[in-house]
């Protein structure tokens, strides 16, 4: 696990983000939102991993996205450095987009199959135009594809020529390009296969020892969160429900769907494997655009109480850890 | 053939034609399934996994060509070549196909159709390989419907695929699959496209399933956590080739190949104290021009002389555990790295 994280400086601030989407169907129909990401707060590190987890549907791309304002949040503040940027527009905006950067999951689908390698890595760095002469940029592009373990001379080839876990490499490369400080991954292994899935976790690590960035980590494979997480938080229908140690959260879950959910996850263990006692979570997960009232997991929540749907369970400290939940706030008090 | 034994494949090869030339994407492997067993097939993407089950159940593309010296189900050939014209050959799988084998896809979506009731669809082959009416079908439908676990199945009949969920689309494939009580079961990657709670709904499911109907399962996946938690036995897939056999634990515990030992080294098992991740180096073979010996030599870390020239003979440890890598050979020459050049 990668070390040197700074606690004193943090590198993003998210306070009570909302990001809601308009859903109405047809003109005269009733209004109806989708309340993708629901009042959402978190701190990065300088240097720290943060691990984002959930299934499909829970917000987690959603809220990635707003932080680098690909979506305009609906409330709330998004600090970089200690500036707010949800508010920002033009050029203020571009100048802020240096220092976050975006690794998408597919890499077949986010490297323009028209362009080389190295116009790719540079098209950054000519719109913020941070280099004057080409020469400077095929150099620092030649230093960028050595960093992500690509060879220099790959710079005039075309995407297609490459495989899955070296185009990862290559749009590495591309979100490094700008030296920023703070790196939204979603799910960047998800589209690679198990051997290649190592190499690229390896190198984020290595590139974040040595540059001292902090990730933000979106991921559904829960396994490898743990592994390079340094915190997590599970997210449940737009809201964090718990957010911790990593370590800890998966030792020793307190939220029930944080409970259910790792022990879903199947172990590589033929024994431990088969004998795994698994929660199961009954029904679906609820329609965003109807949530239930006061906790959103109740519904599904084996020890939900009356209290649970009146009111909703707000982000309680228990030691190092934040749960969202009125079960561990009575076992707590 | 062994007397439990419901699939045998013997010398399996596939080759397609492709417009860069001849991809050789399963090369010369043999196999077999018990009554009853889950078998596991493991490999990365082009390792052959997919493309060995589907020319089994004869569902290749039309540029595929399959040789086998057999392939027996049941019983009775399904090997192409032993039948007089294609047409034939089509029969015996039409009759197969959907009732004593049957099939579950990755993704739910494409797989049914969505401008069709799910009743509609499901209902299709138990009406083609019975003689029941269209109500009795109805009626083991509905009793399907139940058995995969989804509530109020009635109404749920005359709804179309959009109407549910991933998860719920997916019970409706393995109901689908299920419908004839077949004998083999091959589930290509059934769960991946869903999330890990439905997951553990889905695998539970096809487990019990299996148990209750003493049907045999081969399960296609690249999850080792998936398979340490289903299956009975493991095939190891790459490069075409089926490079290591044997029991769950036998892989797990005590795996002879270096690609098994490899893949292990790279995921993580979440139960465990943090440890080091140890990516493969490199990436798979180009299956246009399979390297003549060993299909992992350009990534392994013992690779000797040998293993660039010939493909290693298979050595066999236990009734079930079986490797085919030259390190095991006494006549290989150790030590020598075909690396260092």
């Amino acid at each position: 696990m990668p070390a040197n994280i700074v606690k004193d400086e943090v590198v993003l601030k998210v306070d009570h983000l909302k990001t809601y989407f308009d859903a109405t169907k047809g003109l005269f129909a009733k209004k109806q939102t989708v309340k993708a990401v629901d009042d959402v707060s978190f701190e990065i590190y300088k240097g720290e991993t943060f691990g984002l987890v959930g299934e499909s549907g829970c917000g987690k791309s959603t809220l990635g996205r707003t932080i680098v304002k690909i979506y305009e949040p609906t409330a709330g503040s998004i600090e970089i450095n200690g500036r707010d940027i949800a508010g920002i527009k033009g050029d203020e905006l571009k100048s802020f987009r240096k220092d976050i950067q975006y690794i998408f999951q597919d890499p077949y689908a986010s490297l323009d199959p028209r362009m080389t390698v190295g116009e790719i890595i540079k098209e950054p760095m000519k719109i913020h135009g941070i280099y004057k002469t080409e020469e400077e940029m095929d150099a620092r592009v030649s230093q960028l594809l050595r960093t992500v373990g690509l060879k220099p001379d790959h710079i005039r080839r075309y995407p297609h020529e490459f495989s899955g876990g070296q185009r990862q490499r290559i749009s590495i490369a591309r979100t490094l390009a700008l030296d920023p400080k703070f790196i939204i991954c979603d799910e960047p292994i998800s589209a690679l296969d198990v051997s290649i899935q190592a190499q690229i976790i390896n190198l984020l690590e290595q590139i974040q020892r040595e540059l001292d960035i902090s990730y933000l980590f979106i991921a559904h494979d829960l396994s490898m969160v743990k592994h390079i997480s340094h915190r997590i938080a599970v997210m449940y229908l737009g809201q964090i429900v718990e957010l911790g140690e990593s370590h800890e959260v998966y030792t020793n879950p307190m939220h029930p769907y944080s409970q259910a959910l790792l022990s879903a996850v199947p172990v590589p263990d033929p024994v431990k494997g088969k004998e795994k006692e698994r929660i199961m979570l009954q029904g679906e997960l609820p329609s965003p655009i109807d949530p239930p009232s006061g906790c959103p997991f109740r519904t599904r929540c084996p020890y939900a109480m009356e209290r649970c749907a009146g009111e909703r369970p707000q982000m309680k400290m228990y030691g190092s850890r934040q749960v969202a939940c009125f079960k561990v706030e009575e076992e707590n008090s | 053939m062994e007397q439990n034994e419901i699939l045998k494949v013997n010398g399996l090869t596939v080759d397609f034609a492709t417009e860069q030339g001849t991809v050789h994407a399963v090369r010369d492997i043999s196999f077999a399934v018990r009554e009853g067993e889950i078998l596991g097939v493991v490999g990365e993407s082009g390792s052959g996994k997919s493309v060995s089950m589907y020319s089994v159940m004869g569902l290749l593309a039309d540029n595929g060509t399959v040789t086998a010296e057999k392939i027996e189900f049941d019983g009775q050939s399904i090997n192409a070549s032993d039948y007089d014209g294609k047409r034939s050959y089509e029969k015996t799988m039409q009759s197969v196909r959907g009732n004593t084998m049957s099939m579950i896809f990755q993704d739910p979506m494409t797989f049914l159709n969505p401008t069709i009731t799910i009743g509609k669809q499901l209902t299709e082959p138990i009406l083609n390989h019975t003689k029941l009416t269209k109500g009795q079908a109805r009626a083991r439908a509905v009793e399907l419907m139940t058995l995969v676990g989804i509530p109020s199945p009635e109404t749920r009949l005359d709804q179309y695929p959009f109407e549910f969920s991933g998860g719920m689309r997916q019970r409706i494939i393995i109901a689908m699959a299920l419908a004839m009580s077949p004998k083999l079961i091959i589930a290509d990657e059934p769960t991946t496209a869903l999330d890990v709670t439905i997951q553990a709904q889905v695998l539970d499911l096809i487990k019990e399933l299996s148990k209750k109907m003493g049907s045999a399962v081969i399960m296609i996946t690249h999850d080792l956590g998936v398979v340490a938690s289903l299956c009975d036995r493991i095939n190891i897939m790459y490069g075409g080739k089926i490079v290591e056999t044997g029991t769950d634990k036998e892989i797990f515990y005590t795996p002879n190949h270096p690609y098994t030992k490899g893949l292990l080294a790279c995921i993580k098992n979440p139960e465990e104290n943090d440890k080091d991740l140890v990516p493969i180096p490199g990436s798979p073979p180009d299956l246009l021009k399979p390297p003549a010996g060993c299909p992992f030599v350009d990534r392994c870390e013992s690779a000797m002389k040998i293993c660039k020239l010939k493909m290693p003979p298979e050595t066999v440890f236990s009734d079930t555990h079986k490797s085919a890598c030259w390190l095991n050979d006494a006549r290989a020459e150790k030590g020598v790295n075909a690396h260092a050049r």
